[in-house]
């Protein structure tokens, strides 16, 4: 027996001894597949303010509200995003997020960092000042944009790390602007005891606006949420299969 | 001088152990290597060792390993299969309580009740995480395993994020108050009980006697001292924002429970410690109760039952990476008892046997429970539970008490080799750096003040609470 035979044999023993635990065995659900150019076209072809369903079933305090509520929210807010785009472009004079960025002396980064799971983080910003934009997420995206049908559905106007930046970009605003701004001014009671309540604020309300600002800066045609699926596409067809049924039978039900 | 060598031997495979726990190899595997070599020394040892050694230990009184009468048989049978047999009231109790924690989920009773309580906090994080945790530690106190830690993970941890609070804070919290809520929780009772005594034993050992004696006070230390750390953390981190994305996985998001089926979580639990009433049967009264008053069974008999059974074959699903260890451990615990008089030569004169230095030394000593090193009892701890058990004389209730903190605030409260807690850890992109900076903090400051706890609430007892 040589010494490769020898190894050979005792592998599956070693294996078997020291294998790690591998308790950590969540399993996602297999969703219905779905080709790539049909989900975008049919997320693109979503206007706007018709995501309302999906982006206020993210909102933790979404079951204190009725469906009039969320379709103002959404106006309100889209609408807000896009006027600070406006203003801060004017201010700055420029609508290139990475010039406005600079302009107001973000730090902003751009780590690698791999995505492993089901929840995909795209970008962050950090109080004050600090922002990132995770570049596997990003690659990932413009791979699947050098397919010319891929390019067409988004067109030539989308640059996903600019866009990423734009949306973090309005939460340093929306925290500079905070004693004015309509996302952090929109309150609901939550509950009251006698003359004690506790009133808040509504945190959907600040994502709406963050991509209504974003889409405006980037002159996009279609509702940023379409990143959800396109981006999530990247690492895993079967999570962004999930997320575009749900989008689609959320916005087709047109919330409650 | 024979006796001194196999212990000193025995020792070595110990810390071998004890290394290869905290490699993360498999704990089964390893449990039974270390099973069958401290059943080999120790009868091997009986035919060199000195006759003083053997008249001094009545338990290796059984004429050599070469002996005709039997008693060797006898012993590794007692070790390979009375042993794991005793265990399986354990395991009945472990199989229910997941079927339970399934019933919850499905239900939508878990997810409302996060829901609601989040709807009561609002945008003030500090408020939100308090409500938050009281809430999980409350379910916990009768869901266990990693099914429902993360069934109950993906609605906490994004609503927390959502809400500015940084990722480390928010796993580190939620991890914090699943493990408080842990010291209540019927099921872990029954399996870490099951390292001291024989389901038989000590009647009187009881969650009620245990919970008024000593667990309540545990479940609120690390409650309330998870809270104030995370206030702390809040006050120094800065508020962060995320663009993420992640599926639901339903398409038709699930409804909320009616509102007065919210306190069934707790109800096998009270009635377990209020009323002496059955763990098993608590779970199936509340199960079949939220199965009923959530509409879960409308459908014929067939699919009702159909229900039943996937809700049973999931929740005991969640569970199985434990039970091939949890079943291995009772032959290691009862093998221990043979290898402990080779121990006693070795170790008799430095283990201490004051109740006060061993709360003081398990304190000092916490992070050994980290990494399955050798204070958990779901790691090595098992083995250091099999050497000071038998080579010094503790109250049972003390040293479940002892060995419960290392387990539960440690382990599994603030260590990454916690299933649930690895599972946090991809899921929120959180390094473990990061965690561990957060959850050892909480595990010493948590641990010395359980220690004092112990101190003052469970030693000193009566001649009744030995064996």
């Amino acid at each position: 027996m040589t010494k490769d035979d020898l190894k050979q044999a005792l592998q599956p023993i070693a294996r078997g001894l020291f294998g790690k635990q591998g308790t950590n065995r969540y399993q996602r659900p297999v969703f219905t597949s779905y080709p790539l150019e049909t989900m975008l076209a049919d997320l693109t072809a979503i206007p706007p303010l018709a995501w309302y369903p999906y982006v206020f079933s993210r909102e933790p305090l979404n079951g204190k509200f009725n469906d009039g509520q969320r379709r103002e929210w959404m106006e309100k807010a889209w609408k807000c995003g896009e006027e600070y785009a406006e203003k801060m472009s004017a201010e700055f004079g420029t609508e290139n997020p990475v010039l406005l960025a600079n302009a107001m002396k973000m730090k902003v980064e751009y780590p690698t960092l791999p995505e492993k799971t089901d929840r995909v983080l795209f970008a962050e910003f950090r109080d004050p000042d600090n922002i990132r934009i995770y570049m596997d997420a990003v690659k990932k995206a413009d791979r699947l944009l050098s397919d010319d049908r891929v390019r067409e559905i988004l067109t030539d106007k989308l640059n996903v790390s600019k866009l990423l930046l734009a949306h973090e970009l309005f939460h340093y605003v929306e925290e500079k602007y905070k004693d004015e701004i309509y996302t952090q001014q929109e309150k609901i009671r939550l509950w009251s005891l006698g003359p004690v309540h506790n009133d808040s604020t509504i945190y959907a309300l600040g994502e709406i606006a963050a991509m209504g600002f974003a889409a405006k800066l980037n002159d996009l045609p279609y509702a940023p949420w379409v990143m959800d699926v396109f981006l999530v596409y990247g690492y895993s067809e079967n999570e962004a299969c999930g997320l575009y049924d749900e989008i689609m039978t959320l916005v087709g039900k047109g919330g409650d | 001088m024979v006796e001194f060598i196999i212990g000193i031997i025995l020792l070595l495979t110990f810390f071998g152990l004890a290394y290869y726990c905290i490699k993360g190899h498999n704990l089964m595997i390893g449990f039974l290597v270390i099973t069958i070599i401290w059943t080999v020394l120790p009868l091997l040892g009986t035919l060199f060792a000195s006759s003083d050694f053997l008249a001094a230990n009545e338990v290796l009184q059984y004429n050599g390993v070469l002996g005709n009468d039997g008693l060797v048989k006898k012993i590794l049978n007692n070790i390979y299969q009375t042993a794991p047999e005793g265990w399986g009231t354990t395991l009945v109790n472990v199989c229910w309580g997941a079927w339970f924690g399934r019933v919850m989920m499905d239900t939508g009773i878990a997810s409302t009740l996060i829901r609601k309580t989040v709807e009561l906090g609002g945008d003030k994080p500090i408020v939100t995480i308090t409500l938050l945790n009281i809430v999980t530690a409350l379910i916990f106190t009768a869901m266990t395993g990693a099914g429902p830690v993360i069934a109950i993970g993906v609605i906490v941890l994004p609503i927390l994020m959502s809400l500015g609070v940084p990722k480390a804070i928010a796993l580190f919290s939620f991890m914090g108050s699943v493990a408080a809520g842990i010291y209540l929780n019927p099921v872990n009772f029954a399996q870490y009980r099951a390292f001291f005594i024989q389901p038989d034993q000590m009647p009187d050992f009881t969650l009620s006697w245990y919970a008024a004696h000593w667990g309540y006070a545990a479940l609120i230390i690390m409650l309330v001292v998870t809270t104030i750390l995370t206030g702390i953390f809040l006050k120094k981190s800065k508020t962060s924002r995320a663009w993420a994305a992640q599926t639901r996985g339903a398409s038709t998001p699930q409804k909320d429970a009616p509102l007065y089926t919210l306190i069934l979580p707790i109800v096998p639990v009270v009635l377990n410690i209020a009323l002496g009433f059955s763990v098993i049967g608590g779970f199936v009264l509340a199960g079949f109760a939220g199965l009923f008053l959530c509409g879960r069974m409308k459908g014929t008999f067939k699919e009702n039952c159909q229900l039943v059974n996937k809700l049973y074959y999931d929740g005991v699903v969640d569970t199985a990476p434990l039970v091939g260890f949890l079943l291995t451990l009772p032959m290691f615990n009862t093998v221990a008892t043979y290898a402990s008089p080779y121990f006693t030569v070795v170790l008799g004169e430095v283990i201490p046997t004051s109740e006060l230095v061993i709360c003081i030394v398990f304190a000092v000593l916490i992070f050994m429970g980290l990494f399955r090193g050798p204070l958990t009892l779901v790691g090595c701890g098992a083995a250091t539970l099999g050497v000071l058990s038998n080579v010094a004389s503790f109250s049972v209730p003390f040293l479940y008490a002892i060995f419960a903190i290392p387990t539960i605030t440690v382990n599994i409260g603030s260590c990454i080799t916690q299933s649930w807690v690895a599972w946090g850890l991809a899921y929120t992109k959180v390094e473990s750096s990061d965690f561990l900076k957060l959850s050892i903090p909480n595990a010493y400051v948590t641990g010395i003040l359980q220690y004092v706890a112990v101190f003052l609430m469970l030693t000193g007892l009566g001649a009744a609470w030995y064996i």
